[in-house]
């Protein structure tokens, strides 16, 4: 499956293990004579340091064209500055006969470049995961640094300069990153390119909305409110003829979940969103709604003099709130157990991922048993990572896979507008799962409000 | 945090083939020689670390092929160099006068911003042998000529100026990494064009709404 995903794009596949992270003398170098022997102190640290970048299951690299360590995900980029060279080598050599380096296999290995000039994005990854996986964790890693520095102070750095040390300018968002790739690595709304909410009755929710609603209509220039609670969104308001896209607010989570100090003071700091506007920053006023209520609020604005605008805004929110019981409402939300699938009452589904496309909203309800550790949990993304896959590939109309796995049965159903990712026990029948599809949509039909934000208005 | 920021310096060996590029850069980094010649093939690359008044400074060190026809990683090789270090044999008349033509590709395929102050130096290796053909007074006046680049006589043999020369390298590129300007100026305001651009416009894919 995976190899065939390939066959439309000019990937160069290769069994050269020379390339791979398996050989930790030949692969400092390009050259295919042995080289000139190298001392046993560089060549054992060149050993440690490839017997400690092989224990991890995934890597990513950023360098600079000028083959440059940017950031390592693990260990010191410093001591691998002879392996980010070996990268830019073998982008350099396929680039000089006009072709484009794409992705390495060998063996259950598999090495993806991403070519972002001035940058390069390279992912190793040792468990088998989809080229179109790996790729799109390298844009968001992209996409993050372009959200620190925009594309345009990014290209102008490297025009001046095509020895810039950009890790002068990342230092602190290297944590971001971190962050970042972990949520690519857990999160279903990664994979399915959604996102998701928080559970509340819609009532509430409208209320909550027109609440935000209500105070930033006024304000010129202000693009985007958004109210989230933890990873998932409780409200969204627009600009007319504006939308979020979901990899943007995807960023905006990751940087609000991964920065404590947003919860102690109201923030103001400059973002840019790759898939809004890649040329410049957003302005962000980031701050959590009262002491007793830890929904996070963002409002996006263009104009970086809006602060105190925003600021007062924020706080008659926060008052209109209060008086009108949304700060209650949210509350109770966060608290109250999430939805289980148990409510629905079907016999042998396990667990499900339910994706409502025409709003890229998902759900995904909490892990029972038997899915009780991190790594039952993590293998259960990784089936379901295959799926979403197969029913996404590009130019291809698969509407249904059934697929029967050594400790789970598995279907993935796809319509116009819903994707479905059900887990059932072993030994389940095609037709009780088929069965259990459309149980399971009539009682989404039920749930679905609450589990969703229909109501986007704009201003 | 009081650490000093990480500097990484990436430095480029040129010089016509077997003139002591590979045996320079493993006496540098790995206190070792050895009189076998093997060819280079595309490229090599070390790493070492070294203080320079006070900072820490990573060398990410490109050893070129010297012979043509294993000259195959293009301009991806030259580009964003903070040093370059041109390397001909002191019994090698021919080497030497290549060195003209190595700067000049090196300045065409890399175009850094002030050629004229770009850090080079130039090492004239194998001084251990009897039959030098290159005088010290020629080389000096070379260097002179070309803005008065910093000369080193070497033997990665007998390691002799080999510490040194490096030490040189890493200084001097580090005095133009010095000045370099800070680049926090805001850019342009986002402009609001009604949402006429494809990604921002309402109701395409993956669009929260």
């Amino acid at each position: 499956m995976e190899e065939t995903q390939e066959t439309d794009t000019t990937t160069l596949i290769s069994d050269i293990n020379d390339i791979a992270i398996q050989d930790p003398v030949v692969s400092k170098s390009v050259t295919e004579n042995e080289p000139v022997p190298s001392s046993p102190e560089q060549g054992s640290s060149y050993e440690i340091l490839f017997d400690q970048l092989k224990e991890k299951n995934k890597h990513i690299f950023v360098l600079s064209t000028a083959g440059k360590p940017i950031y390592t995900r693990f260990g010191n980029e410093n001591q691998m500055a002879s392996l980010f060279g070996l990268m830019i080598a073998l982008v350099s050599v396929t680039q000089d006969s006009n072709d484009t380096l794409q992705s390495i296999c060998c063996g259950q290995t598999r090495i993806v470049f991403l070519n972002k000039d001035p940058l390069i994005l390279v992912g190793v990854s040792q468990s088998s995961e989809p080229y179109d996986q790996i790729k799109k964790q390298l844009i968001y890693v992209y996409n993050n640094i372009i959200s620190t520095l925009t594309l345009t102070q990014l290209k102008k750095i490297f025009h001046n300069r095509t020895n810039f040390d950009l890790r002068r300018l990342m230092s602190g968002s290297e944590r971001l990153i971190d962050k970042l790739i972990t949520f690519t690595e857990n999160d279903p709304g990664f994979l399915l390119d959604s996102i998701s909410c928080l559970q509340m009755p819609s009532s509430s929710r409208d209320k909550i909305t027109q609440t935000i609603l209500t105070q930033c209509s006024k304000i010129k220039n202000l693009v985007f409110g958004l109210l989230i609670a933890q990873k998932h969104v409780i409200s969204i308001v627009r600009m007319k003829k504006y939308s979020l896209h979901v990899s943007d607010i995807h960023l905006i989570l990751n940087l609000i979940n991964s920065t404590e100090s947003f919860k102690t003071a109201e923030s103001w700091t400059p973002i840019c969103l790759p898939t809004f506007d890649s040329s410049g920053y957003m302005h962000a006023h980031i701050s959590y709604l009262a002491e007793d209520c830890q929904a996070c609020l963002v409002l996006l604005t263009i104009d970086h003099n809006l602060f105190f605008t925003l600021s007062d805004a924020k706080r008659k929110i926060t008052e209109k709130m209060r008086c009108n019981d949304c700060l209650h409402a949210i509350n109770e939300a966060i608290i109250r157990q999430p939805i289980s699938l148990a409510r629905a009452n079907i016999t042998g589904l396990r667990h499900l991922l339910y994706k409502n496309k025409n709003r890229s909203q998902h759900w995904c309800p909490p892990f029972t048993s038997p899915y009780n550790t991190d790594e039952l949990q993590q293998n259960l993304m990784s089936v379901y990572c295959s799926l979403i896959s197969q029913i996404n590939f590009p130019g291809r109309t698969l509407k249904v896979i059934f697929q029967q796995l050594t400790a789970e049965t598995m279907l993935a159903w796809a319509t116009e507008d819903v994707e479905l990712y059900m887990t059932f026990e072993p030994l389940v029948s095609k037709e009780c799962a088929t069965n259990a599809v459309t149980k399971l949509t009539q009682w989404m039909k039920k749930e679905e409000d609450s589990l969703f934000i229909f109501n986007i208005p704009m201003f | 945090m009081a650490t000093r920021k990480k500097v990484l310096l990436k430095v480029i060996i040129l010089g016509d083939s077997s003139v002591g590029k590979t045996s320079l850069m493993n006496q540098y980094v790995n206190k070792k020689f050895t009189n076998q010649y093997k060819a280079t093939i595309g490229a090599d690359f070390l790493t070492k670390e070294v203080m320079v008044d006070d900072r820490i400074v990573t060398m990410q060190i490109w050893d070129t092929a010297g012979q043509e026809r294993f000259q195959s990683l293009g301009v991806a090789f030259y580009r964003g160099a903070d040093c370059c270090v041109l390397v001909f044999d002191v019994t090698s008349p021919g080497s030497f006068k290549s060195l003209d033509g190595w700067r000049d590709e090196f300045l065409i395929q890399a175009s850094p911003s002030d050629p004229d102050h770009f850090p080079f130096v130039v090492l004239g290796n194998k001084v251990d042998l009897d039959n030098r053909a290159v005088s010290t007074k020629r080389a000096q006046q070379w260097c002179q000529s070309k803005n008065g680049l910093p000369y080193f006589e070497t033997s990665a043999k007998e390691a002799v100026n080999v510490e040194q020369a490096f030490k040189t390298i890493a200084r001097n590129a580090l005095a133009q990494e010095s000045d370099v300007e800070l680049y926090n100026e805001f850019p342009d305001q986002i402009k609001l064009d009604g949402g006429s651009s494809d990604n921002r416009s309402s109701g395409g894919d993956n669009c929260a709404c």
